[in-house]
């Protein structure tokens, strides 16, 4: 059982952000992440959840302030830098994000190939595996345009844990899925954290059922600015 | 009148800053993408030697039928108007000399170059602009896989190794096969006509040939990538940075083969009049 761990802290220091023309998402920002935990992410639509988490997964940089992973300025890496965290992140879009001119098999087995994680003939099972535990074993030769949006939605969480990811980031994980899909996915996750591979999880939901089955602390974005949720439950009872 | 004097130097300003900033952009692409390339110890190279080869197979080999098809109908054209006009004159020789101008240093980097346009490079600039537009490209990102030395590198090397040898096909074809084609309407022997062509063939004649080829597939493939790149989010900016890719990809070929022959002659009429 593995037990180190690459990702041992996340923190934003007077982080801002905003595009180009448009109002600042966050402003000034300090907020030290929980690690080693699920986290889930309360706002309402348009504060910057996705924003959230594209910045954690460094696909976006502040335009002012600092993120930190492991007390190294994200801004001041090249790809190169931030690539060994880049491939201990998985990331799942709310939107698109499959490769079109590929097969979903071969979505998933991109990172894998790429990086040469696993042999060839590992990845191809590894892959299989997890189409057939999804039971989409069937699609796995189709193009993405070829399938339902809950299939597309499907391939890009399992891409987005078939690599053996230390944090996960989770942008509307449940949307277009069953529940029953919904619940398997849980199950793999709780496979993923008990092989001590997956150790940090960022969801972005408003599924409340899905989110009720992880044991989470929750963090709130208000006003540009992010803090612990501690009284969830009574402020949405006292919005009820 | 002096207002409007002021405002031409500040349109003249504004465009020539955004040129440079676009060609900076661009140069900064292209060397991003070879460092990347050459300086990761992680990358697969097999999974970017496998782009590469694709777009081989798109850029070159799926051009041949109609690359074959311009250099057999511009080679009978140019060798019947040549042999036509050279007959007149009493004189056969110059005509292998008039073809390797015509078609090696002029016409097949030219026609090339924008038969590649038209059907790589759109294809290009609208197959990297839906990416941006469907998230592929931050999805790349996430996976750790730099979409410079992925998606930029192998559309450049690949575009730029199918633009030459698309040229010298293209050179090769028209030379022979417009002779053959147009067998019916002179008498000349083809040992004769070879022989003219191979004595006359010049070191100048091919230098052309590769120089202007490598520009125009290094440019094509860099512009058609970083209009590709620009777009934001939204779908319909697709066809807009396709056609600013084609129109300016055009432009740069057009000028500088332009500029290789009037210094080639220029050049030659100094060394004439020393």
């Amino acid at each position: 059982m593995k037990t180190n761990s690459l990702i041992k802290s996340l923190r934003f220091e007077s982080l801002s952000f905003s595009y180009p023309n448009e109002e600042s998402l966050f402003q000034s920002v300090d907020f030290d992440f929980p690690t080693h935990t699920s986290v889930t992410i309360d706002a309402s639509s348009g504060a910057g959840r996705s924003v959230l988490l594209q910045i954690l997964a460094g696909l976006i940089l502040p335009t002012a302030g600092r993120y930190l992973v492991n007390d190294k300025n994200v801004t001041d890496m090249s790809f190169e830098e931030f690539l060994p965290f880049r491939k201990k992140i998985g990331y799942s879009f709310d939107l698109g994000g499959l490769i079109h001119n590929k097969s979903l098999f071969e979505n998933c087995m991109l990172p894998l190939v790429y990086h040469k994680t696993y042999s060839e003939s590992e990845s191809k099972e590894n892959v299989m595996n997890l189409f057939t535990k999804f039971k989409i074993e069937k699609l796995a030769h189709k193009k993405p345009s070829e399938v339902m949006g809950g299939v597309r939605k499907l391939v890009n969480l399992l891409r987005a844990v078939v690599a053996d990811p230390e944090m996960l980031l989770l942008d509307d994980p449940t949307v277009g899925l069953s529940q029953d899909t919904s619940l398997l996915f849980f199950d793999h996750l709780n496979y993923l954290k008990s092989k001590a591979d997956l150790k940090h999880i960022f969801i972005s939901s408003f599924d409340e059922k899905f989110l009720g089955l992880f044991d989470h602390q929750e963090i709130l974005i208000d006003n540009g600015l992010i803090h612990f949720n501690i009284d969830a439950t009574q402020r949405k009872s006292a919005n009820l | 009148m002096t207002l409007s004097i002021l405002s031409f130097i500040d349109f003249l300003g504004a465009f020539a800053l955004a040129q440079l900033t676009f060609f900076i952009k661009t140069l900064r692409m292209i060397y991003f993408s070879l460092r990347s390339v050459f300086t990761s110890k992680t990358e697969s190279k097999r999974s970017i030697v496998s782009v590469i080869s694709s777009q081989i197979y798109f850029t070159g080999y799926q051009a041949l039928p109609l690359i074959s098809f311009l250099a057999l109908c511009i080679g009978s054209l140019l060798f019947l108007q040549s042999s036509s006009q050279l007959n007149l004159l009493q004189d056969q020789m110059p005509i292998g000399q008039l073809m390797n101008i015509l078609v090696i240093r002029e016409l097949a980097p030219f026609l090339t170059a924008l038969v590649v346009i038209a059907r790589s490079g759109t294809a290009v600039a609208a197959e990297v602009g839906n990416m941006v537009a469907n998230r592929e490209i931050e999805a790349l990102e996430v996976m750790g896989i730099n979409p410079l030395s992925y998606i930029v590198f192998p559309r450049l090397v690949g575009g730029l190794i199918s633009v030459i040898c698309l040229s010298v096909y293209f050179s090769a074809l028209a030379m022979v096969g417009g002779f053959f084609i147009t067998t019916f309407f002179h008498s000349m022997p083809f040992d004769f006509y070879m022989n003219t062509v191979i004595t006359t063939v010049s070191f100048e004649d091919l230098f052309s040939l590769i120089v202007k080829s490598l520009f125009s597939g290094f440019m094509i493939f860099a512009l058609s990538c970083t209009y590709g790149l620009s777009i934001k989010k939204s779908l319909t900016e697709v066809p807009i940075a396709t056609t600013q890719a084609v129109v300016k990809s055009i432009i740069y070929v057009v000028g500088f083969n332009l500029s290789v022959t009037v210094l080639y002659y220029f050049i030659k009429f100094q060394r004439m009049s020393l």
